[in-house]
């Protein structure tokens, strides 16, 4: 059985988060027109289509780096569209980028410490004196960023520049650095590029078992593959829905086939 | 009988941190040492400069901050040097107050300076930011000059006093030698532990990668707008002594020349280590100086070095400093499930 055929990981039971009619356009070319498209609490939810399908601006309204024209997100019941990037990561929205942004100076494990930034609470004239407070959160984002570390099988390379790794292992620490601080809503940009069979397998399995875990993952890729993991598949073409629902279901629907994979 | 293979590489280990440690304390001692004798063996103009070192290590490490650990090129700090001089100027000689309280004036007034023009300057990035604080630079020179009640304008405000410590005047380049090398050595101190905190992990991961920074929560404006207001208050405190220990200042040491030589030092000692900006205003200080006895063609001859020095040294001495001690004292790989 492929993972294509396997049965849903999770049952969809409300909506975490909404796109609700949004509409963005650049100049005259108008990229997304009344969109509509929600991610329930708790599942894995794909989204699909052809290049200049709409899918990185939708994505990136999402999670806060666009603003719509017209329309809303609606996230834990309530409009974000006017809410920073940084306030949607802080209300556990977090997402990953099509090309991985590591931060290349930093050593694996202090990528994942700088993960956990929002956890701790102290400020810049307690981290300069050293105080007991600061001292005290630093070492438990250490220890986060251990454990995860060797969830994530990266804790060989701990101690190596995230800017020297390789394109998968620099995607995993990237997928790792944001799962640290436990989202509810993980974001996922092409997560699969780049990547080689076993690594999508590896990327499959870890994004499974943090579902399973509670976490709802958001997922943009080409990679029908990786697909297979989503309990709910949207599919963009032109700006517009097309399709959605279970990936079989939208794997046979001939819109799909006709606008984006081309049978 | 599993316990005796661990046993052996753990204690090799442990000879080998002890031994690192106890070559870095006997450097440290030995340092501190030297540092002491110097004023006793050195004539007094070597002293002076060396004074000088000091308070541009403190001014040139908030540039270096700033550059290093953010990514941001700025020329500003000269305004917040000369805001921190005439503070002091001031407020000691027109209304009589003492050295710290107008120590503390002058950072009060540049923090808040750097807080105003800091919030909307630093939305700018790149070439388009450095291009900013050299127009802050140009302006703060400018009001230096006109605003003349305040300043002295070209004539400068003379008869500053001289810090006074328990009753010990530091009247000489000795005495203010060994009061402000431990304030250098206490501000080093307090960025090392900031750069190594969680202000510290968010400062080098807005640097490395803005975007994916403020996904992880960390708000990038924010934080470079507190590090903006640190560094000036650092250029303050620096202009502040440095008013107390001339005892007379002038806008000729605020133009953007001396911009330019904060910038200098952080790049020249290695923007990305605490202890680079103190090799940096070494190098800006003492190099010319020690030229300038060959005579008028020694500025050419200062950028001769300095070329030299950015073309081999990309990484700055303090860079170099750290490429060389790594080397002869490779750090000990972590313990065996040893967490971090």
């Amino acid at each position: 059985m492929t993972r294509a055929d396997a049965p849903l990981t999770t049952t969809p039971s409300s909506a975490l988060l909404e796109v609700r009619a949004v509409s963005k356009s650049f100049g005259g070319l108008h990229v997304l027109r009344a969109v509509d498209l929600t991610i329930a609490r708790g599942s894995i939810t794909g989204l699909i289509g052809p290049n200049g399908a709409g899918k990185s601006t939708l994505f990136n309204i999402v999670s806060g780096f666009l603003a719509p024209d017209r329309g809303d997100v609606i996230y834990h019941g309530r409009p974000i569209g006017r809410i920073s990037v940084v306030d949607r990561s802080r209300a556990g929205l977090v997402r990953t980028f099509q090309t991985p942004q590591v931060f290349g100076h930093l050593t694996v494990r202090e990528n994942l410490v700088a993960g956990c930034h929002k956890l701790g609470r102290s400020g810049m004239l307690a981290d300069m004196l050293g105080l007991p407070l600061a001292r005290r959160e630093l070492a438990q984002m250490q220890r986060r960023a251990a454990l995860t570390a060797a969830r994530f099988s990266l804790e060989p390379v701990a101690d190596v520049l995230a800017g020297k790794l390789p394109v998968g292992q620099q995607r995993l620490l990237e997928l790792a650095r944001a799962a640290i601080a436990d989202p509810e809503l993980l974001c996922l940009d092409e997560p699969s590029s780049g990547l080689n069979g076993d690594e999508v397998d590896q990327l499959a399995r870890m994004l499974t078992q943090l579902n399973e875990e509670g976490m709802t993952v958001f997922l943009v890729s080409h990679d029908m593959e990786l697909m297979g993991c989503a309990a709910t598949v949207n599919v963009l073409c032109f700006g517009e829905t097309i399709a959605s629902g279970p990936f079989a279901a939208v794997k046979a629907d001939p819109r799909v086939r006709e606008a984006y994979l081309g049978a | 009988m599993s316990v005796e293979p661990i046993r052996a590489p753990a204690a090799a280990l442990l000879t080998h941190r002890h031994l690192r440690r106890l070559v870095g304390a006997t450097l440290a001692l030995a340092g501190i040492a030297i540092w002491a004798a110097l004023p006793q063996v050195l004539s007094r103009g070597t002293v002076d400069l060396l004074v000088f070192t000091a308070l541009y290590a403190i001014a040139g490490l908030g540039v270096a901050f700033l550059l290093g650990q953010c990514g941001i090129v700025s020329l500003a700090q000269s305004v917040f040097y000369g805001i921190g001089a005439y503070a002091t100027a001031y407020c000691c000689t027109t209304w009589g107050w003492p050295w710290y309280a107008a120590l503390v004036i002058g950072m009060v007034i540049s923090g808040a300076t750097a807080l105003v023009i800091g919030w909307p300057v630093l939305r700018l990035s790149g070439y388009f930011l450095a291009l900013a604080t050299l127009a802050l630079a140009t302006i703060g020179h400018v009001l230096f000059l006109e605003w003349d009640w305040l300043t002295g304008g070209t004539l400068g405000v003379g008869g500053i006093p001289q810090i006074s410590l328990f009753g010990l005047v530091l009247n000489t380049p000795q005495k203010f030698y060994y009061f402000i090398w431990p304030l250098a050595a206490l501000i080093y101190w307090l960025l090392y532990n900031l750069l190594h905190s969680r202000s510290g992990y968010a400062m080098r991961a807005m640097r490395d990668a803005p975007a994916a920074a403020l996904v992880l929560g960390i708000d990038v404006h924010k934080l470079k707008v507190r590090i903006f207001v640190l560094s000036a208050l650092l250029g303050s405190l620096a202009g502040s002594l440095f008013a107390n220990y001339v005892s007379f200042v002038s806008v000729d040491s605020f133009g953007v020349d001396r911009a330019v030589s904060f910038l200098l030092l952080a790049v020249v000692g290695g923007a990305q280590s605490v202890i680079g900006p103190l090799f940096g205003a070494a190098f800006v200080t003492l190099v010319p100086n020690l030229l300038s006895r060959v005579g008028d063609v020694h500025p050419l001859l200062f950028a001769g070095v300095l070329v030299v020095a950015v073309i081999f040294l990309p990484q700055g001495m303090g860079g170099l400093v750290t490429t060389l001690w790594r080397r002869l004292w490779p750090p000990a790989p972590p313990a065996p499930g040893s967490g971090t």
